[in-house]
């Protein structure tokens, strides 16, 4: 079986975005896996300087309840 | 001068004159630190992440002003987390000035972000063909098992 190998590119230099909203959950989304929990940037491929800013975003989407501290499929 | 954007969840289940009770309550405590509020919207109701203080469903409320005395605010900080009037807040502080808004709803921000929706879409569409594309070859593959068990038997 061949495998596709998908370079990884950091998500936010190839759609443009240089700012990180709190409240745009849907983005954010994105980096977290089903857990709730931030992904590594080794996964994600995103780059240093926009990973600092989509993990505060994460934070402070959690603490205001817009996200979950941890997803554990209860609810 | 410095912007903030103040954001607070008042309990959905009260009545829309509460609500606006409410509003004008902080806004009013606001104003007297000598703050601007440039905007004051409803953001609408929405399902908390994780229970806070037994709630499950909150509405959500933004507040954009520009900071007056600072240690008022502070004051008005530790007013608004004493006061119960919310169930939390949250205080941000903003790189620019916010754009006057007049209303901030869900149909808002989907236009903001219309420009990224039909990428993502596409995206899905390809995470969607790949994950087809690998059922169905999992499907040959148990086939040709099949197949391969009944030969041997």
């Amino acid at each position: 079986m061949a495998f596709q190998t998908r370079r990884k590119y950091c998500f936010f230099k190839e759609n443009n975005i240089t700012i990180v909203d709190y409240k745009d959950v849907k983005l954010l989304k994105r980096f977290t896996n089903d857990n709730g929990k931030i992904m590594p940037r080794r996964v994600t491929g995103t780059s240093a300087k926009m990973h600092r800013k989509v993990v505060g975003a994460i934070k402070r989407a959690r603490t205001i309840g817009l996200m979950p501290f941890v997803d554990n499929g209860s609810e | 001068m410095r912007y903030y954007e103040l954001i607070y969840i008042v309990n959905s289940n009260v009545e829309r004159k509460k609500v606006d009770e409410v509003m004008k309550d902080i806004a009013g405590r606001l104003e007297s630190t000598g703050s601007k509020i440039i905007n004051h919207t409803v953001w609408g109701k929405k399902k908390l992440a994780y229970p806070i203080k037994g709630n499950t469903y909150g509405t959500y409320i933004l507040i954009h002003y520009s900071g007056g005395d600072n240690e008022k605010l502070s004051e008005f900080d530790s007013w608004l987390k004493l006061s119960g009037l919310t169930i939390r807040h949250m205080i941000v502080k903003l790189d620019k000035e916010p754009e006057v808004v007049e209303s901030f709803s869900e149909t808002d921000s989907d236009v903001e972000s219309g420009k990224k929706k039909p990428e993502e879409d596409k995206d899905k569409k390809s995470d969607n063909k790949k994950i087809e594309k690998k059922e169905s070859e999992d499907k040959t593959k148990k086939e040709k098992t099949d197949k391969e068990d009944k030969e041997t038997e």
